[in-house]
């Protein structure tokens, strides 16, 4: 089975935000949270890099651990999913996240915390592929559709892969026996292989 | 002397057979379940396993290759533009799929962990564009809490933290310690009123003070509920179903935010109530070294004044313990409104293992006061304790009580 994975060359990555406002558009994230963000290392120093993150969809995932109410669960593609019906807003998934990645609307009566929610790697949710209450609640759900996340698949530099994680790997390689190794894929280490020592 | 005191009835605490009896009922339970909690420490650390399944027809065809075949296809087509068009030469529009459903998802009916195991292993080619897992902070453009965070491979340590050390500690911790209770209602029996009841009542707590030990009580069981739901609830509840795990993490949610209100009320007003009675002193530790005469059947306690030295240690228990727990939970309440990301984490695992070790020493405290002392409980419900009960326990109290009603 295909093992989905996201790989950002931060050798490419130009910070130009399309990912984070494309992935906005299509799955009309609410006000305040942002599924996608790019993040910029050393800024405006020599040896900038720009990465862009989001829910890496990790091996062994801790938020999935951690959730007391079982509200994330994991797919055989390496998906990590959410349902918001039975999300209490408790926040552990955010403290066990090595990413950030999942958001709380400000929508309760003390003003702290809603419903998590996170990227889905377009895959919607438990609700039933391609309903319109799925796109509610998720956004649209283009992995149903055989496609992959829009956020990689509209990135101008090819710098944000998505999908199977070795056509990724044989892309990202091609380019670094061209180019030269550049400086890895980041994230990596701690989203999918947490236990290999180097 | 008083005419009740003529001829001391001897009160063995082997003789609450029926204690005993329940109380050996309750070891045998809590043996089963710690060796339950053991078999799932040795079971390994918790892992995530994929529970629902991908395919072109799911329900139907167990077959998942298509789907797969399908997703590889579609990440080539991220490769170099040369190599994937659009060119006037190329295959042309291969990556346009429609928008009709093609793939659907079905739960496993068995989650395998298998799938996890063998994505935890990099191939060499892999393991060479690894790059070294780091704590990386950068600034971002958006204007969003902690949108400037890229990695913080501390996480995976709260995790461990969390689902394994944190859950761990809490079971062994409660169910140890009701464990040994239960032996030692068993074997001891209860802690009784050696001499008999004397028929004579001594008021030992007033209204205000009944009325605050069960304000602040009745909010610390609904606060440890409500808390063991949420902590254990994948344990405990899941098993009746995932909606209702979710129904009740709702409920806790909001009860736990809920009860905090009189806990904290309680706690304020028992310490302004108790705190110069509960000042440690030298008759504690005669009273600790004798561990309180808890083992003796003979009337000879160790002397103590209104609270002894095991009352004092659950009044700075509640205090303080209870104290950690509300500011603890205090900054769980307003997320990053005090705190950053790191300092919320902390806050978050201390509040889970204070919480799970204050709910083992106050069973303790729930078991003394009820079946454990003959003739204890009555001093909370109507505040009135029988005069034998208050000289055996409590004898310079008593002295105290009694001097100031003759004069």
């Amino acid at each position: 089975m295909a093992r989905l994975k996201f790989l950002c060359d931060t050798d490419r990555c130009i910070e130009c935000n399309a990912c984070a406002t494309v992935c906005k558009n299509e799955h009309e994230v609410p006000w305040g949270m942002v599924r996608r963000r790019v993040v910029t290392i050393g800024d405006g120093e020599p040896g900038e890099k720009s990465v862009a993150i989001s829910c890496m969809h990790c091996t062994d995932a801790p938020c999935v651990a951690v959730c007391p109410v079982s509200t994330l669960y994991q797919t055989d593609i390496g998906v990590v999913l959410h349902d918001k019906d039975t999300c209490i807003g408790c926040g552990y998934c955010y403290y066990a996240c090595p990413f950030g990645a999942p958001q709380f609307p400000k929508s309760t009566l003390f003003g702290s915390r809603g419903t998590m929610d996170k990227c889905t790697y377009c895959a919607g949710g438990p609700e039933e592929n391609g309903s319109e209450e799925e796109y509610r609640k998720y956004g649209s759900n283009r992995i149903a559709e055989g496609k992959l996340p829009i956020c990689a698949e509209v990135c101008s530099t090819r710098a944000l892969l998505a999908g199977d994680a070795e056509v990724v790997g044989e892309i990202f390689k091609e380019r670094v026996i061209s180019r030269g190794y550049g400086s890895g894929a980041w994230g990596w280490k701690t989203a999918y292989y947490p236990e290999e020592r180097s | 002397m008083s005419v009740y005191e003529s001829e001391p009835v001897r009160v063995r605490g082997q003789d609450f057979t029926g204690y005993r009896i329940a109380g050996a009922i309750a070891a045998v339970l809590l043996i089963i379940a710690l060796a339950v909690q053991v078999w799932m420490l040795f079971d390994g650390f918790n892992r995530t396993s994929p529970e629902v399944r991908w395919g072109v027809n799911a329900e139907e065809n167990g077959g998942s290759a298509l789907a797969s075949q399908l997703l590889q296809n579609r990440t080539r087509l991220q490769n170099e533009r040369f190599l994937t068009g659009p060119s006037p030469d190329g295959p042309g529009e291969t990556f346009k799929i429609g928008p009709e459903v093609l793939l659907d998802s079905v739960e496993m009916d068995d989650p395998e962990s298998i799938l996890t195991e063998s994505w935890r292993i990099p191939s060499d080619e892999t393991a060479a564009i690894l790059r070294q897992s780091d704590r990386v902070i950068g600034v971002s453009s958006l204007p969003y809490v902690n949108a400037n965070l890229f990695e913080r491979p501390f996480a995976r340590d709260w995790r461990f933290g969390l689902a394994d050390v944190a859950t761990h500690i809490g079971a062994f911790a409660i169910l140890g310690f009701s464990l040994m209770l239960a032996l030692l209602l068993a074997i001891r029996g209860r802690v009784p009123i050696a001499e008999g009841k004397s028929g004579k009542k001594v008021k030992r707590f007033n209204i205000v003070e009944r009325a605050t030990h069960w304000m602040t009580s009745a909010s610390f069981i609904l606060l440890a509920l409500t808390g063991i739901s949420i902590a254990y609830g994948d344990t405990l509840i899941r098993p009746f179903g995932h909606d209702v795990l979710g129904a009740v993490g709702w409920l806790a949610t909001w009860g736990h935010a809920l009860f905090v209100t009189p806990f904290v009320l309680g706690l304020a007003i028992m310490f302004v109530m108790w705190v110069s009675k509960n000042i440690p002193s030298k008759l504690d530790i005669a009273w600790l070294k004798r561990g309180g005469g808890f083992f003796s059947d003979t009337p000879d306690h160790p002397s103590a004044r209104k609270f002894n030295a095991g009352q004092k240690l659950i009044f700075w228990s509640a205090i303080l313990g209870g104290g950690a727990m509300i500011v603890t939970g205090f900054f769980l309440l307003f997320p990053f409104y005090f705190l950053g990301l790191e300092a919320m984490s902390w806050m978050m695992l201390l509040h889970a293992v204070f919480a799970v070790l204050l709910i083992a020493i106050f069973i303790g405290h729930i078991y003394i006061g009820s079946v454990g002392m003959q003739g204890a409980f009555w001093a909370m419900w109507n505040g009135e304790v029988d005069r034998n009960w208050a000289r055996e326990h409590h004898d310079l109290w008593l002295d105290e009580v009694e001097g100031r009603a003759s004069k």
